[in-house]
């Protein structure tokens, strides 16, 4: 059974209880009351009777004198038996204050049964005299018995006076304890139903409210009823399910954030297929032009022009090679060097850079063109603004877990609210760049990359220097089947 | 809010509780106390004390010391009796008690005709002991197994000698009695004659009456008409007395007699207090009560066989109106 059920079956059998119980009281009460009427009624009855068949008696034993016939006398054994009965009554109704006045009755019968008895024979031996003064005995006899009997009465209610009094006086406080058994009893029922209807409607509440901030999309908010019946079970259940549709929903989030990312990624790298297919047929041309300049440039004994065209070629092709793929550091490097000697070329003694290379560390895996366009940032707010030129130091270096790789230059340094911006990937770039590929986008990728945010740090001091440092973790070799996915 | 409201339910669940409780335990309790049921060997002696006059001081304390006998003795005890002296009823008493068969009957006597035919004739045909109290009923007459009370001759003889005492040894007395006078009154007189008999100058005069107050106060008036140089009155019968003064009283103011009667009459106390009456005899009903409850248990018991047929004789004394204060 529910406990619900079990909770209303349970008033109901108290209430039911309660009334069956005033009922039976009642009832008993009742009966009792009747039952003691009925007792001292009887009495009375009884002793009128004594009266009544003592005078049927005497009525048959004048019939007799009159018609002394057989069935006369029988008439009169009738009547006397009869007599004898009554006394039988009488006597039972014997008690300590009438004790002494009921056996004189009961003798008084005994006596006008034998005067009775006494008539009769004398009656039948003829014997008129003695049988007529029997007759008289029988007569007066009877008149006494029936004075007898008013008298018993008489005290019979004085008795039961006392006992009528306590009847009523009984009823009344009968009367008086059903008042308050009412009032008692309402009282309880009212105070027990309305903490039923609150046991049940109580948590029916909670559980509305609970279902309310849920549709209004708090889902933190625990679902909590302390009863042990069903709701506490709905509650339970519907706490289940806002704690799954909670999880739910931030799988979701996560599942959207994580979209969102390769989104970007996928942008960024159509940016610069974009930007290399626009340029495709040009750069083919011009690949092959500058092959053919250096080549010209060397039969014409100019080595360092050549050389020159060689770098710029390179770095073309380089560039135009596919984006989304990684390369090793190496690589990288030498793309790097390739540039500068490019950038030596046109600043000349301006820019001077220094590199320091730990080899052991170039097998790393590291996205394409992320170094290059870090120096060109360099040199482009560094060494061209200046007539004297500047500084670059290059120092890739290897430590325990990642590798470290620094490039600073002595320019003029970056403001506070420009790093902000940049490692917020917020920066728009306004200037060139000869890769078509700006800070934020290098940033961008080697945090998809790598897949943490401290990748890169800047530290800067206006006027005198600013330094950016990429903390690369030590990825092997195992790893780069999945390393182009993030790339 | 929420605890002021708890602790005004609790108060109200208590009231009513309280009350509730209260008024059950009064229900409950309330158990009607039905006259006992009689065990059924509890068989007592069933006496009755008959007497002519209930509610006079005289038969008052002979019923009061008799039911304390009775209680006594554990015998039970009913005291029949009627107003006025009723013979009629006190003698339809007297035959209801012997054909209830009660064990025994303690009765004043009455002696008239009826009265000795009851108790000789059917009180012996049933079985039933009598004793007489306070008046006699000679034995041979009665069939009474004794008497207790005073003895009514020497009664008279100090009723008189008082009279001698206080008036002196001459003068007419008068004697009132009744038109038939009873035992008790013939022993009365029969002690007053023999007593004034020594007196020559003493003259007595005889007014006879019958009970009732009228004939009592037509007496009285021939009486005083046929002696009007009466010194006192003796009315024999306490029963008379009453009348007796009030008439005199109407003629003589303040009336010069001396009365004297005795203390079984309706009035006779409540006369002598009011000097009315000059003395009376006073008797002994409680002792009359109990000594007669006592005898006739033990005679029933069979502890003292036979009773002294002269009678268990009571103390008299007489009580003059001086005496009280």
């Amino acid at each position: 059974m529910s406990k619900i059920q079990k909770k209303i079956w349970t008033v109901s059998m108290v209430i039911l209880a309660i009334m069956s119980a005033i009922w039976i009281t009642l009832t008993y009460y009742n009966n009792k009351t009747l039952n003691q009427y009925n007792e001292i009624l009887e009495r009375y009855l009884n002793m009128n009777e004594v009266t009544n068949a003592s005078q049927q008696v005497i009525d048959d034993l004048n019939d007799y004198m009159l018609h002394p016939s057989l069935d006369n006398l029988e008439q009169i054994e009738l009547s006397k038996r009869k007599v004898l009965q009554a006394k039988n009554d009488v006597y039972n109704l014997r008690n300590e204050e009438n004790n002494f006045n009921l056996t004189n009755y009961i003798h008084l019968i005994d006596s006008f049964i034998e005067a009775t008895d006494r008539f009769i024979i004398f009656y039948s031996e003829n014997e008129v005299e003695a049988s007529a003064k029997e007759f008289t005995e029988a007569t007066s006899i009877s008149n006494h018995i029936s004075d007898m009997t008013l008298t018993l009465i008489d005290k019979e209610l004085k008795t039961y006076d006392r006992i009528y009094l306590g009847i009523i006086t009984q009823s009344k406080d009968l009367k008086e304890l059903g008042i308050w058994l009412i009032l008692l009893i309402a009282f309880m029922l009212l105070v027990m139903s309305y903490w039923f209807s609150r046991s049940i409607t109580k948590p029916v509440l909670q559980l509305t409210k609970a279902a309310n901030e849920l549709s209004k999309g708090r889902f933190d908010e625990q679902v909590k009823v302390d009863t042990n019946d069903e709701i506490a079970f709905l509650a339970k259940t519907f706490d289940h399910m806002r704690i799954n549709i909670n999880k739910l929903f931030l799988e979701t989030k996560q599942k959207a954030q994580l979209e969102h990312e390769l989104q970007q990624n996928k942008i960024l790298l159509q940016e610069s297929q974009f930007r290399s297919l626009q340029s495709q047929i040009n750069p083919h041309f011009l690949f092959n032009t500058l092959n053919t300049l250096s080549k010209k440039a060397y039969l014409e004994g100019s080595q360092e022009t050549s050389d020159l065209l060689v770098n710029v070629a390179g770095l073309l092709r380089y560039n135009l090679k596919q984006m989304d793929r990684s390369v090793t550091l190496r690589e990288e490097v030498v793309v790097l060097q390739q540039y500068m000697e490019i950038q030596k070329a046109r600043l000349t003694d301006r820019l001077k850079i220094h590199m320091e290379i730990d080899e052991a560390c170039l097998d790393i895996k590291i996205p394409t063109l992320t170094l290059q366009p870090l120096i060109e940032n360099a040199v482009i707010h560094a060494i061209e603004p200046r007539e004297d030129g500047g500084n670059i130091w290059v120092r890739i270096l290897n430590g325990d877990k990642r590798i470290t790789i620094e490039i600073e230059d002595d320019g003029m340094g970056m403001e506070a609210d420009k790093i902000e911006q940049i490692l917020l990937e917020k920066y728009k770039q306004t200037e060139g760049h000869s890769t078509g590929i700006g800070f934020s986008n290098v940033v961008k990728r080697l945090r998809l990359f790598y897949g943490y945010d401290d990748v890169i740090e800047i530290e800067s001091v206006l006027d005198r220097y600013t330094k950016i440092v990429l903390k690369l973790p030590i990825l092997r070799r195992e790893n780069n089947d999945t390393a182009p996915n993030r790339g | 809010m929420r605890k002021t409201t708890l602790i005004m339910l609790s108060t109200i669940f208590i009231i009513l509780c309280y009350f509730t409780t209260v008024s059950a335990v009064r229900v409950f309790q309330s158990d009607l106390e039905l006259p006992k049921e009689i065990t059924p060997d509890q068989t007592q002696y069933r006496l009755v004390l008959i007497t002519q006059d209930i509610d006079t001081p005289f038969w008052d304390q002979v019923g009061r010391a008799a039911e304390n006998k009775a209680r006594e003795l554990g015998v039970s005890l009913e005291i029949w009796g009627n107003y006025g002296s009723h013979q009629e009823d006190f003698l339809k008493n007297i035959e209801i008690a012997i054909q209830s068969k009660v064990d025994g009957i303690i009765v004043q006597g009455l002696d008239s005709q009826a009265f000795k035919e009851l108790t000789k004739v059917k009180a012996s045909f049933y079985g039933i002991p009598i004793i007489t109290v306070a008046n006699d009923v000679p034995m041979d007459e009665s069939l009474r197994r004794t008497y207790v009370g005073s003895n009514q001759y020497q009664a008279g003889r100090m009723i008189a000698a008082q009279l001698i005492a206080d008036m002196g040894p001459s003068g007419n007395v008068v004697l009132m009695y009744n038109h038939n006078p009873e035992h008790y009154q013939q022993q009365r007189l029969q002690g007053i004659e023999d007593s004034l008999k020594n007196y020559p100058d003493i003259s007595i005069d005889y007014a006879e009456t019958e009970s009732t107050r009228d004939e009592v106060i037509t007496a009285t008036q021939a009486v005083l008409n046929k002696v009007p140089n009466a010194y006192a009155f003796i009315a024999v019968n306490a029963n008379t007395v009453g009348a007796m003064i009030q008439e005199i009283s109407k003629r003589y103011q303040p009336e010069p007699f001396f009365i004297y009667s005795f203390d079984d009459g309706p009035e006779s106390l409540t006369l002598v207090e009011q000097g009315l009456l000059d003395g009376i005899i006073k008797q002994s009903p409680e002792q009359m009560g109990s000594q007669s409850v006592k005898l006739m248990t033990e005679w029933l018991k069979g502890e003292t066989v036979p009773l002294d047929a002269n009678g268990y004789l009571t103390e008299i004394q007489i009580m003059k109106a001086t005496d009280i204060p």
